[in-house]
């Protein structure tokens, strides 16, 4: 792999705070520019991945130090940043480590959620891009497929991703326990805040049609209501609209409970207790935590959510140590792939050159010996072969066995590899 | 011959019961449930054949001893469950279901199968009407114990917070819930239909329609516990907890009719 230097650079959100994040930022038009831009002279193959916790270019190049070079060229004049600013917040990573760490990012286990799936699209998304711009190569194709089957197999052999961590897809998770199918439910969110919002997308990706907005103030709830597609109701409507829907979302300022335990037990008595789920995410809150005594009412408040959260959470971290695991396994075996792949010409070649040698001189010393049978010369040909073969078998053992750079770049100039071709082609003339 | 086949049906259950454990306990989703399927039904066709072998071995509707009755019971349970499965599609509650099926044909297999001569009072065309439905609703019903179980354990694992293996594997609690509903009604006219066709036919055997014995009895006190839960689900709403409770409390009545009074209670219908 001498000749061919793997190389995995940029910043993630551990080395680099919001601030920087910011500033080095790539619009999603300027990611091709980006790409013809970074494909320098010296770099052959190129995957950009940028995300809003990460920027990483992947890249396969001929020299480890023009690639770094007009790497930071370019980084600074696009960004306008000195070196020792780009230097301070992010890595460089080489070889093994460049496959390793891609693996990481593609099963999530570098994600700021831990095992969070949406990564693997992003990556393959990134790998998408840079074949469009035919920036990726033997190398880059052959490690990005082997992330995607390594982060598939992550997901099916441990349960990093297998419970929910955010509020609102816990959210989802659970109505979806209590309901099955959302699809021909009905939710009455009340505020009009951001986290309404999110959890209401949420929603809307399960298939919720029917969404309720209420508000105190009615114009921010048919503001939320416009932006959603819900109908707006008056704050005075709650008690009717809680005998009708599913669910309830509730995330207002108000500083006392706006739901109680009696409001609840009449609605259910009006709903022939048809099950309700109460999602409360105010602080402080907005339903009475005694409603979750009333039968077939289900109330979940923020704490609950974050401690269910917090219990999610360690799983994963648990199945992480699961993750890691397969992962050393498969930079194993990607390692030797890609070294084996790089060895083969190097021992055919070496192969060659002996036996050339061998036939150069059993031509030359046949000439002289005259009056000889073909036993004879059979047998001189078994007996020079069996000495070659025992000469070259240490070194390609040696090549086979050790994958390390150093000892094949040793090995390359003992045998004069990748030197011109023509100098191979003169040695083979002077032995016809 | 008949019992053979059985033996045979007995294995397939095994394996299928074997792959529904198997499928509860996976990450991957239904991955070992196709094949837990594909087993199931196909000893639910081997065990059909073995009741029909049985019939025409004997020349009688082979449900009149207990080895017979519990073979049949647990076909009943078997093709309910096939039923509810194409419905809801929750092969997950293979893994509940199956295992009482094995047991009960354990049990089953465990008792004399000899084939006697039939006693005459049985001999008559009510016998398959009668007993097929009142078997068919007692399966039912016992599906329905078992989903009512479910229910439960995961109801109170959402209330209480606990977000745990079985609330993640489970179906919802409204899938549950409505599955419970179905069993509730069909049970009930099969129950109903059971105690009528019944009635008759001891009207013919014995001269009356009704003689109070502890089966009759019995099943009037399991037909009312019905009777009293469906009234509550359509005027008050009892549904969810309430009724898994009510189901529970109709079972074991049913017990106690199905098994109870033959083995213990006796009367007029102690054949077995």
């Amino acid at each position: 792999m001498s000749d061919i230097q793997l190389l995995a650079f940029g910043f993630n959100h551990t080395t680099a705070p919001v601030e920087v994040r910011e500033k080095l930022y790539v619009s999603e038009e300027e990611i091709p520019s980006f790409l013809q831009e970074l494909k320098d002279t010296c770099i052959r193959e190129l995957v950009f991945l940028y995300t809003c916790n990460r920027m990483e270019v992947y890249i396969c190049a001929d020299d480890r130090e023009k690639a770094m070079e007009s790497l930071y060229r370019v980084f600074c004049n696009r960004f306008k940043i000195r070196p020792e600013y780009l230097s301070n917040y992010t890595y460089t990573l080489e070889d093994k480590e460049v496959f390793r760490h891609l693996f990481l990012v593609a099963s999530g286990l570098d994600s700021m959620v831990i095992g969070e799936p949406q990564i693997l699209g992003q990556v393959k998304d990134a790998y998408r891009i840079a074949t469009t711009f035919n920036c990726t190569g033997f190398y880059l194709d052959k490690i990005f497929h082997k992330t995607f089957n390594v982060a598939k197999r992550i997901r099916t052999e441990t349960k990093i991703g297998y419970n929910p961590v955010s509020i609102s897809s816990m959210a989802v998770e659970l109505s979806k326990k209590i309901f099955g199918d959302l699809k021909r439910k009905k939710i009455l969110v009340i505020g009009a805040g951001e986290m309404c919002e999110i959890a209401l997308r949420h929603f809307q990706k399960e298939g919720i049609a029917d969404i309720s907005v209420t508000n105190r103030t009615f114009a921010n709830a048919k503001r939320l209501a416009e932006e959603i597609i819900g109908t707006p109701y008056p704050f005075e409507d709650i008690p009717l609209l809680l005998t009708e829907v599913d669910m309830v979302l509730s995330s207002t300022g108000a500083s006392r409970p706006i739901i109680d335990k009696p409001l609840i037990t009449t609605v259910m008595k009006k709903r022939k207790n048809k099950p309700l789920f109460l999602i409360d995410i105010a602080v402080p809150r907005d339903i009475e935590p005694d409603v979750n005594n009333i039968e077939n009412v289900y109330l979940y408040d923020i704490d609950d959510l974050k401690d269910l959260s917090q219990k999610h959470l360690s799983d994963r971290m648990k199945e992480a140590e699961k993750a890691k695991k397969i992962i050393e396994e498969e930079v194993e075996k990607l390692s030797r792939a890609i070294n084996q792949v790089d060895v083969a010409p190097l021992i055919s070649h070496i192969v060659e050159k002996f036996e050339a040698t061998r036939e150069n001189e059993l031509k030359k010393y046949i000439v002289k010996l005259k009056n000889v049978d073909d036993d004879t010369l059979k047998t001189i040909d078994i007996l020079t072969r069996g000495i070659v073969n025992k000469l070259i078998h240490p070194y390609i053992a040696m090549i086979k066995e050790n994958g390390n750079p150093a000892v094949l770049e040793t090995m390359k100039k003992i045998f004069r590899f990748g030197e011109d071709d023509e100098e191979k082609l003169d040695n083979r003339k002077q032995g016809e | 011959m008949d019992t053979r086949i059985l033996l045979g049906a007995f294995i397939v259950y095994s394996l299928s019961t074997f792959f529904y454990l198997l499928n509860l306990t996976s990450e991957r989703k239904n991955s070992y449930g196709r094949i837990a399927h594909f087993l199931l039904l196909s000893a639910f066709i081997i065990h059909i054949m073995s009741v029909v072998a049985r019939y025409f071995i004997a020349g009688y509707t082979p449900i009149t001893n207990s080895h017979e009755a519990l073979s049949f019971f647990s076909l009943c349970i078997a093709g309910f469950f096939l039923y509810v499965k194409k419905i809801y599609k929750v092969e997950i509650l293979g893994a509940v279901i199956l295992p009482v099926v094995l047991v009960i044909l354990i049990f089953a297999t465990a008792m004399p199968s000899d084939i006697r001569p039939l006693p005459p009072v049985l001999n008559s065309y009510w016998l398959p009407i009668h007993t097929i439905f009142s078997f068919i609703g007692n399966a039912i019903f016992l599906v329905s114990f078992f989903i009512s179980i479910t229910y439960l354990i995961v109801e109170k694992g959402l209330k209480e917070k606990r977000f745990s293996f079985s609330i993640m594997r489970f179906p919802s609690l409204e899938v549950l819930d409505s599955i419970n509903y179905r069993c509730m009604s069909y049970g009930f006219i099969f129950l109903t239909i059971g105690i009528i066709t019944g009635s008759i036919w001891a009207s013919n055997a014995w001269g009356a329609y009704w003689s109070w014995d502890p089966k009759e009895t019995w099943s009037l006190i399991t037909w009312i516990i019905y009777a009293v839960l469906i009234h509550n689900r359509m005027a008050i709403g009892w549904r969810g907890r309430k009724t898994a409770y009510m189901m529970i409390l109709g079972f074991f009545s049913m017990l106690v009719m199905f098994f109870g009074v033959n083995f213990l209670l006796g009367g007029l219908h102690s054949y077995m």
